[in-house]
């Protein structure tokens, strides 16, 4: 017990000294926690001059922890999720989507068939790029104080459109990997998702009185205990269909933001999310050894410039569809550059998966690399990108 | 006045308020109570942050704002009522009988039952004015008096 415990405390300061640096060189945390694991965990680094750094080893309890922190993490993305602001405008959100997304998942897949990955670890792939990270995005927006101008409008909507697609091609992919063998395994697999996801978007279209009534309760930790244990239970049904766990939570998130109770469960589950998302991170680092980065450097070195300006691309174009100028239609794309906690949810899918997926390993530590230099990379980009268009002179 | 209202999923809700123009007042409400205001004074410029406060601090400021703890005066009115008789300010038009000619001349006093407490004139002020006082064009008279004496003293004063 006491080394258990010892471990997750070990773990959890060197999240918080992480953390800690992070806010100090104005990062995200999202890398930060990572490189918290890589340092501690079993790979190397493994010393320090004499000091042995292998502290924590990837235990049970942490991967338990971890899979909270994904279900959470995804919950909170179907809490926040607004239809609304898909509807409100839906032809020019549509395009700026669309171009989002043909042009970034195009380019992954382009990438994956280049790297010579077989067809549903290159969908995988492509998913990974394509999707911006919402926390370091939306975090970096408020730092800047972009958030108050149009941009940021835009930056939004294409994060609320790119959400709802994952959510969709995820389920589709986890199903078919999940499904394994032939076409009908697969089939039946896709089905089952089909069906219970429907089920779910069904509760949370027409059975928002019924949740809402679920969550009247007075007690903040009642409250605590009830969205938890509902969405938890909801993820793990789901994940012994076959369904991904993720995409169930997202659902079940979405009907819990349908009730006139969101704003408590951000407050009240929040730092919850916050604590076991942080362990899910924390997990990746456990497990990645930094030297598998040199295998897939040459991907990396690719993936990090094309994918980069890819976005840079998508975004100047879906910021004319908004009749942004060019200033704030280049902020536009290089605000949606940072990735980060969804590429991870879905590369840990794809590990999952692992046993029907060649080259998973790989996707994995590509992953990791990726998302360590492209939160980095966007925040600062985001920085100095006003210099850049005063360079290329002006509006 | 024209209120735009924008929902920022992750971060809160954004309200654009019109001062004239392009000119905006950029009032960002975090999910955990924070406010951010910025400014933006027109469409192609960023919006420049004035300040943070807290939600507390928010409602308090608001207040002020409001105007909770401090009306503004109409100047135009101004009336302190004491029980039946009231503490009016009248300005002496320019071609008021009353002007260049004393109080006592003009019979303030008994043709309108008014008391004049002080006169005013630019930045002075004459505290119970003697009755050989005389009255000239823009000078504020401050007359303690009932509703109806006022009328006839204001109107005595303004033609």
């Amino acid at each position: 017990m006491a080394e258990v415990l010892v471990e997750l405390g070990v773990a959890f300061t060197a999240l918080a000294v992480a953390g800690a640096l992070a806010a100090r060189l104005n990062q995200s945390v999202i890398p930060a926690y990572i490189l918290a694991g890589v340092v501690v965990g079993p790979n190397p680094p493994r010393t320090l001059g004499p000091v042995d750094l292998t502290l924590v080893s990837r235990s049970q309890m942490l991967d338990v922890g971890a899979e909270l922190g994904v279900v959470l993490l995804l919950f909170f993305l179907g809490l926040e999720f607004s239809p609304d602001r898909l509807l409100a405008r839906p032809t020019r959100l549509l395009g700026v989507g669309a171009t989002d997304f043909l042009v970034n998942f195009g380019v992954g897949a382009a990438l994956a068939a280049l790297f010579g990955f077989p067809l549903l670890t290159a969908l995988f792939f492509a998913s990974i790029v394509y999707i911006s990270s919402s926390a370091v995005v939306t975090k970096s927006l408020v730092e800047r104080g972009w958030i108050a101008d149009p941009e940021s409008d835009v930056i939004l909507g294409t994060l609320v459109f790119e959400d709802l697609l994952i959510a969709v091609v995820l389920a589709v992919l986890t199903a078919v990997a999940l499904g394994g063998g032939g076409v009908a395994a697969v089939l039946a697999s896709v089905g089952t998702a089909a069906a219970f996801l429907l089920a779910l978007a069904a509760v949370a279209v027409y059975g928002t009185s019924y949740v809402e009534r679920l969550l009247s309760v007075e007690a903040d930790e009642l409250f605590l205990l009830f969205a938890v244990g509902v969405t938890t239970l909801v993820a793990g049904g789901a994940l012994s269909l076959g369904v991904s766990e993720a995409v169930a939570a997202f659902f079940v998130g979405i009907a819990f933001g349908r009730t006139d109770h969101a704003e408590r469960l951000e407050s009240v589950v929040g730092p919850t999310r916050d604590l076991f998302a942080a362990v899910f991170f924390f997990t990746i680092g456990l497990s990645t050894d930094v030297t598998t980065f040199l295998d897939v450097g040459a991907l990396l070195a690719v993936a990090v410039v094309a994918t980069g300006l890819s976005k840079v691309a998508s975004g100047l174009l879906g910021g004319r569809f908004y009749g942004l100028n060019r200033r704030r239609s280049l902020r536009v794309g290089v605000g949606l550059v940072p990735r980060g906690e969804f590429s991870l949810v879905i590369a840990s899918l794809a590990t999952a998966a692992g046993a029907t997926l060649p080259r998973t390993e790989e996707l994995a530590s590509f992953t990791v690399g990726y998302v360590l230099v492209m939160s980095v990379v966007g925040t600062v980009a985001m920085r100095y990108v006003d210099s850049l268009t005063a360079f290329g002179g002006g509006e | 006045m024209t209120v735009y209202e924008t929902d920022l999923p992750g971060v809160g809700r954004k309200f654009e308020y019109e001062i004239d123009g392009d000119d905006r007042l950029v009032v960002l409400i975090h999910h955990d109570g924070r406010r951010e205001v910025f400014r933006r004074p027109s469409a192609e410029a960023d919006s420049e942050k004035l300040f943070e406060l807290s939600d507390r601090q928010a409602r308090e400021f608001g207040t002020l704002l409001e105007g909770a703890y401090f009306q503004p005066v109409d100047l135009e009115r101004v009336q302190v009522p004491l029980g039946e008789e009231i503490i009016e300010w009248h300005e002496v038009g320019p071609d008021s009988s009353a002007v260049g000619r004393s109080l006592a001349d003009s019979n303030v006093r008994h043709e309108t039952g008014t008391s004049v407490l002080a006169v005013q004139r630019a930045d002075e002020t004459v505290g119970n004015p003697p009755p050989e006082f005389e009255l000239s064009a823009g000078d504020v008279v401050v007359a303690l008096g009932t509703r109806a004496e006022h009328r006839t003293l204001s109107d005595l004063l303004s033609d």
